[in-house]
This record gives C-alpha cells, structure tokens and sequence, in this order.
C-alpha cells in the first residue's frame, strides 16, 4: 500500500464492537468445546506482543481461550495445522478450528483429498469482513485502502457448512476488484512482456520456500523439488530454478488452490503469486468447468484420468 | 576536525567511485522494497529505506559459483572461481544492524576453515554505516547491545545533521584512507546539530541469563509451543544478517555444471539430513531450538558474542507471527 493510498483512506472499515462480538463468540465455543471434550486443541488466533498483531494459537486448556482473538491483523489460513506437514496437532484427537470463509475453502479442498475427515475437525467461522493485506501497518485499524487484495472481491463472507458461526457481519462498503483488474491486465499483455514481468518478479526469489512452508496443499512430505539424485529442479536461488519451481507450484496447485493467497502473503519478496493461481484457477474452469469451492471434491481435472479425456493436445 | 558530507556530494562520490571501477553496493528501490544492490549511479542511492534483505549478501551472495567443472576427452577439467577477481566494494549506508554482522561472522568464517569467498571479499570493502533516526515496533538492536547509533563493523560512520547532510566519523584506519583519499567531497563540521538516534521500545535483554537459561534448558515444553506454530520456511534465516547457513549443490548436466553455494536455514525440514537418512533435528521443535542456541548460545561459547543485531526483519517477515523478541524476553523472564 503507498502512503498516498493510506493517507485517502484511513477511515475504519468496521466498528471494533463487531471483532469484540466475535472475538467473545470464539471465546465461549472454545471454552465449551474444550471443557465438555468434544476437542482435544482449539487452533485459533491470539495477539501477538507488538500492538495490533496477531498470530496463531493452538490451546488444549479451556482457561486459555480467553487468549483467543479476532481482529482485522487474523490473516493467517489455519487449516496449514491440520495438514501432514503438522501432524503433531492432529495427533491429539479430534481439533476444533476458526476458519475464515477463505479458509474453509482450503478445509474443504483438503477433504476432497483425504487428508482430512469432517468428522476429525470442528469447524468455528467467522462471519468475516476482511483482514488486513501486506504492507499495512500495524496497529492501524481495517479500512478500504488497506484491506487484503483477497478480500476486496470475497465471497464467502458468510461462511456455510461451519459448526457454528462466529460474530454477524455488519454491512460493508462496495470495494473495487484490484487482483483481478491485474489480472487482466497481465492478460491483455503479449507473451513477451508477460514473460519479463514473471522474470523481474522471480529473479528476487530467495528460495526461503515460505509459500510452500504456508500453503495447507504443500502437504507432501517429500517435495519433488528437494529432490537432488535426479534433481529435478534447480534448488539454488538463480533465474533457471526460480522459474522452474514457481512454474511447477502452480501447475501443481491448477484446481486445488483454495485462493487463500497465503503464498503471497508470506512471501517476504513480495512475488504476487496468487496472481498466477488465480489464473491457473481461471484456466481450469474454461477448460474443465472445475472450481475449488466449500464442497470436497473428491479429484480435480489435473489429478484423474479419464479415457476419454482430449489427447489431442499430444502432437 | 569533524567532517560532514552532502547528500549531493554522497551521490557524487558514488559516481566517482563506480568510475573507478568499484562496486558500490547501496540501499536502491527495487520494486515494492528497498534491496542492498550494486548501484549503477548515485541517484540510485535509497537514503530513507531500510532494505528488506540484510547487507550480509555483499560478502555472503544468496548464491554464487564455487567452481565449474566440463567432461571432454581429455578426462574433467575442474575451473576454480579465482575469489582474487573480486572487485573493490564500498558497502554504503549499511544500518548499524547490518554494519555490526560481518564483524560478527568473521570468526565462524576464519574458525577452522578460511572461506576465502568470504574473507577476500571482506578484506576488500569498506563499509560505511548510516545511523538509525528511525525504528519500528520490531526493532530491537538497543536489546542486544547495539544502538541506531553504533559505529561496530563500519570503517566510516554517516549520522544524519538537522537540515540535511551528515556528519562523517572514521571508524577505522580504511575509513580514515576513505576520508582523506576523497576529501573534496568532505567538508569541515560546521553547527549543525546531528539529528537524535531512533529509540527502539524493546527492554533491554539480559544475555548472559539468556545464555545461561540456554545451558540449563536443551529441553523444554517452550521449544514444542513455539515450533507448534512454525511453519518451517526459511524466510527468517534469510533475511537474517547473522544467519550463516549454506548448502553446496553440483547443478548442470552431468557433461557440463557448477558447484554453487547457497543459504540454507533451520526452518527447513531436511536442513541436517543425512545421508543415511538419519535426521538429528528430525522435527520443528529441535530446529527452532536450534536457531535460539545458535544465536544466544553456541555462538557465543565459541565465539563470544551474539549473533543477532537486533535488526527485527525476521519479527516483520514470520508468516506465522513468532517474534523473537518476545521469545527472548519470556526466557529473560524465567
């Protein structure tokens, strides 16, 4: 976000009595799930130590779910805990889990999958109006100029399919669709320049891996990009590898990524990523007619076989 | 007698510099974020940024070619990287957080190897640091020691003047060299009042409680909490002006390749592998100690010092929101 942006826009999107509504609603469910042991562990949100941050929380004891939160700073995507990469929590028992309606997506897709029951997992949403977005400050309350790009063309606000619903969502400003006006523009680009635009982005790539660490569908625990006898892709930090495994993120994730832009978010170079999943997911569905959504599917397009699938693509 | 320099004559000496044949690395925009980089001219210079990566990279390259080796008739020739090739650098307007790493990193690097890739490239800059008026909530140099203010690791030391310019302090005998080789672009110190130093909010830390909690505590319920939360990225070692971990991979054909040198962090799954398969940091938690003993403890029964400068980038990168600051100030509290 530029200065001049955050200077035209500084007016609070929300009252702060709604995140007070829902933080009490996440509270109370917590605390009855964990007393009544219905759930082992409450994976949620608490403060972190610098004013206005936030970061998860995984609690067994019910007299820690006051710690939980919710605020405009609960950005990230939960259900990364319940997958294998994580598979110390689920071992506790059956968890119960706040979850955006962005984040249900990705609850759903990892069904679909069978890396998760619905009956191993106690979903608590949040009627939800938005989370902060990179570069905002902390501190700053949620306004129009400092949203998550995600959130401005959310929906699923009203999450459905949940265990129970966490605050009501107060009415919300029209907001302009700014991923998807980049979209179009990167579209209506020439191959050419396309392709520097990807470049320029991928050649800071530092290789730290957080958009694999942060996205709930990396959950293999041998990812064909560690590889080194063959290797596969480059791992170290140049033009070729960068290029090689963004590239094969993406086709990996075509029709499984839920959306939830956490690999942009996370990225500490700042690759807007999910430009290129929203894509793939654009080209998934005028190929195939398949979209990820909140019900689980049990195969995407990219991941089953059909005999009478097209092969005339094959020269 | 005191010196000060412009911030025109700062640019201008870049430009000379570079015309020398010099690499000037530099804070420079590149896209969203300030990066230190190679500059091509002094108006690239980015004064008021603190860059997103650390400056450990002018010594330390995220990745650089060790040797390069071809397959022909006559057998493999392996091609050294000559690290004598390695142009003169000025490292300019490095933040006191950055200033102090190399200084720091020097002993693990001259230990029982001599990195000649690092060394020579050390031996070949001078660094010229840049007081801090500034700080963030994350910043936390003043917690270990340091201060927005402190000359540790730099050769000459720029501190901003109320109006404009700054004030230039040699450190060390390089940075005197800096000075009186370049002094056109000097002027003598007139009244101008050198602007105060940030103040980072952080409490101070008690290291050597910290370090002794760390001897006593290679096993506790804290390092299961903390790395429950973790995600295992490396985005924290990364931007880390400490953080010395690499990797050395042969990459290319089996005809034609190169033995490239890259970061490497505890964050990651296979960080300490093995070969056999075995793994003694096999899961988050034993890496996530690992990366507070390192900083607070190994290194400093080995080394004698700390090996965080405070500069709080991986409090600002974490996706999953562990602040180290706080992680160090709930063992100081213990």
């Amino acid at each position: 976000m530029t200065n001049t942006a955050q200077q035209l826009d500084t007016t609070p999107l929300v009252d702060t009595g709604y995140y007070a509504a829902v933080t009490e609603a996440i509270r109370a469910e917590a605390a009855r799930l964990l007393t009544d042991g219905t759930v082992a562990a409450v994976i949620g949100y608490q403060a972190g130590k610098r004013k206005g941050t936030a970061m998860p929380a995984i609690i067994t004891d019910p007299a820690r779910a006051n710690d939980l939160i919710f605020s405009p700073a609960c950005v990230n995507n939960l259900a990364l805990y319940l997958t294998k990469a994580k598979k110390d929590i689920r071992k506790t028992g059956k968890v119960a889990i706040v979850a955006k309606g962005c984040d249900m997506r990705a609850l759903a897709g990892l069904m679909g999958e069978s890396q998760l029951k619905r009956e191993d997992v106690h979903i608590i949403a949040v009627a939800c109006a938005g989370v902060k977005g990179s570069g905002a400050a902390t501190g700053e309350p949620l306004t129009t100029a400092n949203i998550a790009k995600k959130c401005r063309e959310c929906t699923v606000r009203e999450p459905k399919g949940a265990d129970s619903v966490a605050g009501s969502l107060p009415s919300l400003p029209e907001l302009s669709p700014v991923e998807a006006e980049e979209l179009a523009r990167l579209e209506a680009m020439t191959p050419r320049e396309r392709w520097s635009f990807w470049k320029e982005h991928f050649s800071r790539c530092v290789r730290c891996l957080a958009c694999r660490s942060i996205c709930p569908f990396c959950y293999c625990e041998q990812c064909m990009c560690d590889r080194n006898r063959p290797q596969a892709v480059e791992t170290s930090p140049r033009p070729a590898g960068n290029m090689a495994w963004h590239i094969v993120r993406a086709m990996h994730l075509s029709g499984r990524c839920a959306g939830c832009a956490e690999c942009e978010r996370a990225c500490p170079m700042d690759i807007p990523l999910n430009l290129l999943n929203r894509k793939m997911a654009k080209e998934l569905k005028e190929l195939y007619g398949h979209e990820a959504g909140l019900e689980p599917k049990e195969k995407g397009p990219l991941a089953e076989y059909r005999e009478d699938d097209d092969q005339s693509f094959i020269k | 007698m005191p010196k000060t320099i412009t911030e025109q004559n700062l640019r201008l000496l870049v430009d000379t510099l570079l015309k020398e044949g010099a690499r000037v690395v530099a804070p420079k925009q590149a896209g969203t974020m300030a990066l230190y980089e190679p500059l091509k001219s002094g108006d690239e210079l980015a004064l008021g940024a603190l860059p997103r990566r650390s400056a450990k990279e002018t010594f330390f390259p995220l990745c650089e070619t060790i040797l390069t080796f071809e397959k022909d008739k006559g057998g493999v020739r392996v091609n050294d990287v000559d690290p004598a090739s390695f142009p003169e650098t000025v490292l300019l307007c490095a933040r006191p957080c950055d200033a102090a790493a190399p200084s720091i990193l020097d002993a693990v690097f001259s230990w029982d190897y001599n990195d000649e890739f690092y060394l020579e490239r050390r031996r070949k800059t001078t660094i010229i640091g840049l007081a801090c008026t500034t700080a963030d909530d994350a910043c936390f140099c003043t917690a270990v020691g340091l201060s927005p203010a402190d000359t540790r690791g730099s050769d000459l030391f720029l501190t901003p003047l109320e109006g404009g310019g700054y004030a230039a302090q040699a450190v060390t005998d390089k940075g005197k060299e800096l000075l009186e080789k370049r002094a056109q672009f000097f002027s003598d110190a007139g009244s101008a009042k050198p602007l105060p130093p940030a103040e980072p909010a952080g409490e101070s830390l008690d290291l050597e409680k910290i370090k002794s909690w760390l001897d006593n505590n290679f096993e506790n319920p804290l390092w299961t909490e903390i790395a429950d939360r973790c995600a295992g990225c490396g985005a924290c070692a990364f931007l880390c002006p400490a953080c010395h971990c690499f990797d050395i991979v042969d990459e290319g054909t089996e005809a034609k390749g190169a033995r490239r040198k890259s970061w490497d962090a505890c964050g990651f799954a296979k960080f300490t592998n093995h070969a056999s398969g075995h793994n003694p940091r096999d899961m988050q938690n034993k890496r996530y100690r690992n990366r507070i003993m390192h900083k607070f403890k190994y290194y400093g029964d080995k080394f004698g010092q700390t090996l965080c400068t405070g500069c709080g980038r991986c409090i600002r990168a974490c996706p999953v929101g562990i602040d180290i600051k706080a992680v160090l100030d709930e063992i100081n509290s213990k």
